[in-house]
């Protein structure tokens, strides 16, 4: 079995680094997002960064190229991928103020216009209907050096972001008031933690999907959740059953020929039930001894 | 915040007006807070006692008036903050001890330091050993007092509580209670607490201020608080019996008994 994967290694190496790249970066922003029990913002940010690719997509086919500024639909797709994620993203920050709307509402609200939006957008055009099928349905292979590099550095910065500032994060997740009152500039983190999530799942989506990218964002970290006792640790031990996810999945998609980013989905939330199973047997033991 | 050079306060407001966009909330507040003084901000609900400590805190800004800063507060470690309720995901595990050192935020400490404050943080409020436990597991009264335990480990000058004693079974509040009166008379730590608790104010305080109708009244509780002056607060008939030391007593019913 793994000697098969280390026979296309040279043919999709790119598509298997981008993706445990990805799988490594969404697991660290996703503690975040399950921290502050907002999973549904994961799937309504790669929502609507799939609406921004259609945006193009339809922009490309009905404007002459001198309106795109001399760019092509392919090469601004992954750039409106990104900012209508992190349109998404910021939109659903979280006010807290009398009077506004709560940003459930606002998630779901987010997610129910660009999943109507995208399919209308490109319903009469054969090939852009099937990008964004292609996008919802997750494929991974595809991906080249260039997106290795993206996402290298992208987790380099994430990974000394949270290294650094990890005890802010959670006083600003786990409590506002309190982040507030120490001098936290608490809209500021907000927009900021936005803004690295939409960025996150805009470049994402484009390489791998909205499966993969929505599964990788909470699954690992919910994992995470019900192994750890504390959240500090969540930090490390999502991105790891991320990249065990990633590394098994795509061994056992290579072997049995099957989708690698759903074998990797799959693989997570099995991951999931035996994490659950795990506490609830930790529990029970305790109320025993 | 200006700086406060040539007297002893901690916090003085001079003159402030507080509100939100156009709607004005409190006008003309004038309070002077020392250090080692017990302060409770009595008053019916949304009389203001919040935006007044949300002004202190700096997260809102005066409308008019000066808030008036002792230098030591400048720096904000020494400051710590008990907020009502933390809203804190139930389903994440986390133990007292990584809920307690959150509070550590801006502020630079080594690990040696760290578990300094945390025991010394956790045993001023009766949860010594108790580190390692998960927090969830604690009761309702140990949770609130490893609220009160975050905002300790900043080892603060003065300490804010914005009614934490809500909630809380009659035992909770009298171990919270003594904790924090131990603070305030070994530590000397200024304490300013909110709450419409007037009996918990009459047993503890040694300063009150009287929220009502976009007004404060403050001072030390034999002055301030009086039967007229809580009658304009809570639009009822409150006793008021003055005893040794500066305490007083209070039942609902008229007329002041000065024994």
């Amino acid at each position: 079995m793994i000697e098969n994967f280390l026979s296309s290694w040279h043919l999709f190496h790119n598509s298997y680094l981008a993706g445990w790249l990805i799988g490594l970066i969404l697991a660290l922003i996703g503690v975040l997002v399950v921290a502050r029990n907002q999973i549904f913002i994961g799937v309504a940010v790669s929502q609507a960064s799939a609406l921004g690719i259609a945006l193009t997509m339809w922009l490309g086919a009905e404007l002459p190229t001198g309106l795109l500024l001399g760019f092509t639909a392919e090469s601004l797709s992954p750039v409106m991928a990104v900012i209508f994620s992190m349109i998404a993203a910021l939109l659903t920050v979280p006010g807290g103020e009398t009077g506004k709307e709560t940003p459930e509402a606002i998630t779901g609200w987010v997610y129910l216009f660009a999943a109507s939006a995208a399919i209308l957008i490109v319903s009469h055009s054969p090939l852009g209907l099937e990008e964004i099928y292609r996008l919802l349905s997750s494929s991974i292979i595809g991906a080249g050096a260039n997106d290795v590099w993206i996402f290298m550095v992208f987790l380099l910065f994430t990974a000394i972001f949270i290294g650094i500032s990890h005890r802010r994060l959670l006083l600003f997740t786990l409590d506002p008031a309190m982040a507030a009152a120490v001098g936290m500039k608490i809209k500021l983190w907000g927009l900021l933690i936005s803004a690295v999530l939409g960025l996150a799942v805009g470049l994402a989506i484009r390489t791998s999907g909205m499966l993969y990218t929505f599964g990788c964002l909470v699954l690992p970290a919910l994992v995470a959740k019900s192994l750890c006792r504390q959240v500090r640790a969540m930090f490390v031990v999502s991105p790891l059953v991320s990249l065990g996810a990633g590394v098994f999945g795509f061994i056992l998609a290579n072997h049995y020929d099957f989708p690698p980013a759903q074998m990797t989905v799959a693989l997570l939330c099995l991951c999931l039930c035996l994490a659950w199973v795990w506490r609830r047997i930790c529990r029970e033991l305790k109320k025993v001894f | 915040m200006a700086n406060l050079m040539n007297d002893s306060f901690l916090l003085k407001t001079a003159g402030l007006h507080l509100g939100y966009g156009r709607l004005p909330v409190l006008q003309e507040v004038n309070l002077e807070i020392r250090p080692g003084e017990f302060w409770f901000f009595l008053g019916p609900n949304g009389a203001g006692k919040t935006t007044l400590l949300k002004a202190l805190l700096e997260e809102i800004r005066p409308q008019q008036g000066r808030i008036l800063t002792a230098p030591e507060l400048y720096r904000r470690e020494n400051l710590g903050f008990v907020p009502q309720r933390c809203d804190l995901n139930p389903t994440l595990s986390t133990t007292v001890r990584e809920f307690v050192l959150l509070g550590l935020v801006g502020i630079r400490a080594n690990s040696r330091d760290r578990e300094a404050r945390l025991d010394w943080a956790l045993d001023r409020v009766g949860l010594a050993g108790m580190a390692g436990k998960d927090y969830w597991s604690l009761s309702g009264g140990q949770r609130q007092r490893a609220l009160v335990a975050r905002a300790l480990v900043r080892r603060p000058r003065i300490l804010f509580l914005d009614e934490p004693t809500k909630g809380l079974d009659l035992a909770a509040e009298d171990a919270l209670m003594q904790s924090l009166t131990d603070l305030n008379r070994r530590e000397s730590l200024t304490v300013l607490f909110i709450t419409h608790d007037l009996t918990l104010a009459a047993r503890y305080a040694s300063h009150v201020a009287l929220f009502h109708n976009g007004k404060v009244e403050g001072g030390p509780i034999a002055e301030a608080m009086n039967p007229e002056r809580l009658l304009t607060t809570y639009g009822v008939p409150i006793a008021v019996s003055q005893e040794t030391a500066g305490k007083v007593t209070i039942s609902m019913g008229k007329g002041t008994d000065n024994s």
